[in-house]
């Protein structure tokens, strides 16, 4: 073994921490500033606005934007309700048996499934014998099926953030298990549920294996009308722009890069903020 | 001199551990028992038993009967209970929410009261009977979080007080307040001894002999003796009680 002396020791420690910190870091820079780069220049109202023209080589993203916005929607309202209500049942109610011990070991092995699974089990479920067809609908239940044991994780941990003296104090008044929660838990659990919601909602944007074969078309020459249409998506249409039409102009592939980064980087902004600001008035 | 609760044969475990050993001990209408004892010995786990807060918990066991005016507190229902037989914490625990509001939470839930103008007298009632009213009058709707510790304390009593229990317990209600808090908790406690029973246990002998009626000494899970304050201070009958309150162990 070589012996080093400990200032040296350090420096070089110090470094090679540095480093991997460096790392980490630099390719998320160098995406950014690559699709800025590339995509900045076809950023346009008409862009964000209009519909594709010419076998997508030119015109808008209009009916991505859209369709990846009421997909996601309808997804969090689905999988929020029933994720909240899974979690104050574990957190508030369950015993610690069997039953909650099986539960708790799905959950954590359903957040661990290929997301290319979830869009399987989509179509064959909800696609093919629920018969909603290729449509929004098929797309939301898939993507919520897959985001339920993240909304259950983080509902839970803020659930767990209250302090449990505040449920002593109501139930010690003669204040019911569910009027506490309802009135002293949930109140105070509120901002950890939403910022954990608006991160899932960042999160199932980019999602593109579930709705694979659930939701997402090549194109559409209409906006949505229904819950029951197929539509085209962000992450889908990148795919689509990238690889299969010959002659593509790069900046519109970047271009709808871009869109969805920002989608996804705004929420994520968002949530960081609430949850700053949430901390700062906090009322305990 | 009316039996408000007896206990009879009460033995509690946490995780198979007997904390409290076949305990048989009476509290009268309207006094002030106090119960004293060196830690572990039984003391919070024997008043969270009192309005079954410890039966939430999954690793508490326990046998026995406990009696509130003569019917079994383990046969009642579990919040119709705690509205009668309610409790004031060691640490103060404000909701995170008004003054106004931490009065009138438990009485809206249990519908004791409905209008807006009963409850401002409630809220007045309440707070006077805890002498905090004139504390706080000119700032009802402020967040109860920053009031001072023996302010928080106080309005925990005035929240205790607007659902109007028949017995209150203490479970060390000044461990954490200065010595002027401590006298006014006190002072109200021997206000309320009136209208309510008052049960208290605490780590303070001298607060015990200075408030309570009778006081019981716990050690170990078990009750070594109970009597009347002045005569278990001046002449009690066990040599482990004359140690405890001498200060020799504990």
């Amino acid at each position: 073994m070589i012996k080093l002396n400990p200032k040296l020791s350090q420096k070089l420690s110090y470094t090679v921490l540095f480093m991997a910190t460096m790392l980490a870091i630099i390719p998320v820079l160098v995406i950014i500033f690559l699709i800025i780069k590339n995509g900045a220049s076809s950023i346009s109202w008409e862009f964000l606005t209009s519909m594709p023209r010419n076998g997508m080589r030119a015109g808008g993203i209009l009916p991505a934007i859209v369709g990846t916005f009421s997909i996601v929607l309808c997804a969090i309202i689905i999988t929020l309700p029933i994720g909240v209500c899974a979690a104050i049942y574990l957190n508030e109610y369950a015993k610690d048996n069997l039953l909650t011990r099986i539960i708790k070991l799905a959950i954590v092995n359903l957040a661990g499934v290929p997301s290319v699974v979830y869009g399987l089990f989509g179509l064959g479920i909800f696609v093919m014998f629920l018969e909603l067809g290729v449509s929004i609908i098929a797309g939301a239940l898939t993507l919520s099926i897959m985001e339920l044991p993240v909304i259950i994780t983080t509902a839970r941990s803020a659930l767990n953030s209250v302090p449990q003296s505040f449920r002593e104090a109501s139930l010690s008044l003669g204040v019911s298990r569910w009027q506490t929660i309802r009135y002293v838990v949930l109140p105070n659990a509120l901002p950890g549920i939403l910022t954990g919601a608006i991160l899932s909602i960042a999160r199932i944007s980019g999602e593109t294996a579930p709705i694979l074969f659930t939701a997402a078309v090549f194109y559409v020459p209409n906006l949505p009308s229904s819950i029951f249409d197929q539509v085209m998506t962000l992450p889908y249409h990148l795919y689509i722009v990238s690889t299969q039409i010959p002659n593509m102009p790069k900046n519109i592939i970047y271009g709808t890069a871009l869109v969805l980064m920002m989608m996804v980087l705004t929420m994520s902004f968002v949530a960081i903020f609430a949850r700053v600001y949430f901390r700062k008035h906090r009322k305990w | 001199m009316v039996d408000k609760i007896q206990v009879k044969n009460l033995s509690c475990y946490y995780n198979k551990k007997c904390v409290l050993d076949s305990l048989t001990i009476n509290v009268v209408k309207n006094e002030i028992l106090s119960v004293i004892g060196p830690a572990n010995s039984g003391k919070t786990t024997f008043l969270r038993t009192l309005n079954r807060m410890s039966d939430l918990e999954v690793s508490f066991k326990r046998t026995g009967d406990v009696f509130l005016n003569e019917e079994n507190i383990f046969y009642m229902n579990m919040e119709f209970l705690r509205k009668r037989v309610s409790m004031l914490f060691a640490m103060p625990i404000p909701l995170p929410m008004s003054i106004y509001n931490n009065i009138t939470y438990a009485p809206k839930r249990l519908e004791l009261v409905n209008k807006k103008s009963d409850m401002d007298i409630l809220v007045e009632q309440s707070l006077k009977d805890a002498s905090l009213w004139n504390d706080v009058k000119d700032r009802l709707h402020t967040s109860a979080m920053k009031m001072s510790g023996g302010q928080q304390q106080r309005l925990c009593i005035a929240r205790i007080l607007a659902i109007n229990p028949e017995v209150i317990l203490f479970d060390e209600p000044c461990s954490g307040l200065d010595p002027i808090s401590t006298a006014k908790v006190e002072e109200s406690m021997l206000e309320l001894k009136r209208k309510y029973t008052i049960l208290l246990v605490t780590n303070n002998v001298k607060q015990a002999s200075r408030v309570s009626d009778r006081t019981a000494f716990f050690l170990m899970g078990k009750l070594i003796e109970v009597d009347k304050t002045e005569k278990l201070f001046i002449s009690p009958k066990e040599k482990q009680t004359e140690d405890y309150i001498t200060g020799r162990f504990g």
